[in-house]
């Protein structure tokens, strides 16, 4: 590595906000990314939007689908309208995955030394077709020969997914409702929350997860992610413009990103993975048949594993389960949430379930998880998604979710870091980060 | 050096392009209606404002021509009724969906060659579809599968028939079932129980509630559809 790469290697956020997940929102893009730059224009006086093609600073977009924006290109627009043609910028898109991947395309283009700021802003409108239409532009992201005309709805992947993690590791319809409705109540005093903004601010049990609809046994309607529009934003630096930005700063010290097949169906024969977690291949019962790679099979995601233990290496973490404060998972379906806690080592394999059972993730359990509420009740407005979970997390860590909430209940007492992830189809893609103070 | 030359329909079930080029034409974005509507509207939920929008109703469709490639033989096979997959001749893995190109890294991308499959399987996955595509609605409750084909080392995501959805197991034995009518893509393929099947563990709780979702789905499809199209 050259020296200009090391000098720069420390990366912080400097300032994030949220124009908060409704559906719909009728507020163009440009208005939504435009209220959440401003939340970052206003914590930040020093910062001008003339620095950015002045000084030399450059920007990351993030939105998923041009199919439901019904626009290709939708950032040049953005760049547009936030006043920054000329400053260097293109968009990532990775399915799901897209938000968390523009912060590591971020964060990695500030370690190069190329950059000492880079703003990452990120979006989605999903409300402007039928849902029918909405479900076909997000299953698209899947194989359009081989899986998403077999009949299958994307839900119905994740489903045939987590009923294979209950026949082998025994999660149960409870798990799942537990993880839902963990998640919604996380949601209540989230004021940029859609759950809220639609259906009040009561508490729910797991006999309401139970009365959803049946969307996909044994997914229920409250146990899938919400479809959403909404925008965010985060201002990245290098250490030297961090110490001249802001005195409160959260340290991105760690970014990890990992890949597996477009085809769930091809992974449990998949011979490039046979071999390369041992350990998780061994935990297997005995009554269910090995495939050729009993890790990740279906019950788990291999990418999220990749991405993880990179992310981890990469912030100098031995042992996540008692170095990380908080977790935000990407929880497009709410066994997601089962299935990760073991991909990321906070637990064995096939015994995420008991870290719902024993409330290690409730909000004053050990490892509290999806205080946004996330996916299923923050929102999933795809491109803004993982932005603003780090967003939120970045509240968090630097003590303010009393004044952006408005919840200072809500704060956790002094943590010191946060792991957040997300990832694209059914894992084909994933991304991580870990936050420091 | 030649050149390709240009392509030679061989068999052909040709589309009504004058009605599908209307199709297009009519789903060419120009608005078909707008609505004005009030909303309160803010960064968060602490700072709504009420505001006015203008919404209009857009349309926007096209036909693709799309071709299979090199691995078109499979979907011809479907056109004949046979099903096919693909081998690789240095490590023996069996690709259905198939692969032209093997993808186990020790082979370096070799060119796989073609393989008539049993049309039998074993299901590895599956889910109970209550909402499924408009074009199977009528279906529903609809089971669906992960099924590795006999002889393959993949799983092909698809839909069964002929099977009450509690009893539909993980291991359960398969017939893969190719329409007879096949238009041409996966949606051809389906699967029907090939022996008993065993119902999966449910507690008495998931038990009753998953007889009530069933119930609550036939309902429904009775109502939307009539008797007649759910067998």
């Amino acid at each position: 590595m050259c020296e200009k790469t090391l000098k720069n290697k420390k990366v912080a956020i400097v300032a994030g906000d949220i124009s908060r997940f409704d559906n719909p929102r009728h507020t163009l893009q440009e208005e939504m990314c435009a209220e959440a730059v401003k939340g970052i224009l206003d914590d930040v006086p020093e910062l001008e939007l003339g620095d950015f093609i002045r000084k030399g600073y450059a920007c990351c977009y993030s939105y998923f689908s041009d199919i439901l924006e019904q626009q290709q290109c939708m950032h040049w627009i953005i760049n547009d309208y936030l006043g920054l043609s000329g400053v260097p910028s293109y968009r990532v898109e990775s399915g799901g995955a897209t938000p968390i991947d523009a912060i590591i395309n971020a964060a990695l283009w500030i370690r190069s030394g190329m950059f000492p700021v880079v703003l990452v802003v990120g979006w989605e409108k999903m409300d402007e077709l039928p849902i029918q239409k909405v479900n076909e532009a997000i299953a698209i992201a899947g194989d359009t020969d081989w899986d998403f005309v077999s009949g299958f709805t994307y839900n119905a992947f994740y489903a045939t997914m987590e009923a294979r993690r209950m026949h082998v590791y025994g999660d149960t319809e409870e798990d799942l409702a537990e993880v839902s409705a963990l998640c919604h109540n996380n949601a209540l005093d989230n004021p940029y929350a859609q759950w809220p903004a639609q259906h009040g601010f009561s508490k729910i049990t797991v006999d309401d997860i139970y009365k959803s609809r049946l969307i996909s046994w044994p997914y229920r309607l409250l146990e899938c992610a919400m479809t959403s529009e909404g925008a965010s934003a985060l201002l990245l630096a290098n250490e030297e413009m961090t110490k001249k930005l802001t005195d409160n700063p959260v340290w991105l010290t760690g970014v990890g990103f990992g890949s597996d097949t477009m085809r769930a169906g091809d992974r449990p024969d998949n011979p490039a993975w046979k071999g390369l977690y041992p350990e998780d291949e061994r935990i297997w019962p005995g009554q269910v048949p090995k495939p050729l790679s009993p890790y990740p099979d279906l019950q788990n995601f291999g990418s999220l594993r990749v991405a993880a233990r990179m992310a981890y290496k990469d912030a100098g973490i031995h042992n996540p389960r008692k170095e990380i404060s908080f977790v935000e998972i990407f929880d497009p379906y709410a066994g997601v949430v089962i299935a990760a806690l073991e991909d990321f080592d906070f637990c064995k394999r096939g015994e995420g379930m008991k870290l719902v059972r024993d409330g290690v993730i409730q909000p004053h359990g050990e490892l509290p998880c999806q205080l946004s509420g996330a996916l299923t009740a923050q929102g999933h407005a795809v491109g803004s998604t993982s932005i603003a979970q780090v967003v939120d997390s970045y509240w968090q860590l630097s003590n303010q979710i009393g004044k952006k909430w408005g919840a200072p209940g809500r704060q956790l007492s002094h943590p010191k870091s946060a792991f957040i992830h997300g990832h694209g189809g059914t894992g084909c893609q994933a991304g991580a980060v870990v936050l420091e103070v | 050096m030649e050149q390709p030359g240009r392509e030679k329909t061989i068999k052909e079930k040709k589309i009504d392009d004058k009605h599908w080029e209307d199709w297009e034409r009519r789903g060419g974005w120009t608005p078909e209606g707008w609505k004005i509507v009030e909303m309160k509207d803010g960064p968060s939920l602490n700072e709504l404002k009420p505001d006015t929008f203008l919404v209009v109703h857009r349309p926007h469709g096209s036909v693709f021509h799309h071709s299979y490639g090199k691995v078109s033989k499979f979907f011809i096979g479907l056109l004949e009724g046979k099903l096919y997959g693909t081998k690789c001749p240095k490590c023996g893995l069996v690709y259905c969906p198939p692969r032209a190109h093997c993808f186990n890294p020790p082979c370096r991308l070799q060119e796989t060659t073609w393989v008539e499959l049993p049309k039998k399987g074993e299901v590895h996955a599956h889910t109970v579809m209550t909402i499924a595509w408009p074009s199977m609605a009528h279906l529903q409750p609809l089971v669906g599968a992960m099924v590795r084909i006999d002889g393959t080392n993949t799983c092909l995501p698809m839909t069964m028939r002929d099977i009450d959805p509690e009893k539909v197991n993980i291991g359960l034995k398969v017939n893969i079932v190719i329409s007879k009518q096949p238009k041409g893509d996966l949606l051809d393929v389906y699967a029907t129980p090939a022996e008993e099947p065993k119902a999966p563990k449910r507690t008495e709780a998931e038990l009753k509630r998953f007889r009530e979702d069933m119930d609550k789905t036939r309902e429904w499809v009775k109502k939307t559809f009539g008797t007649k199209t759910n067998k």
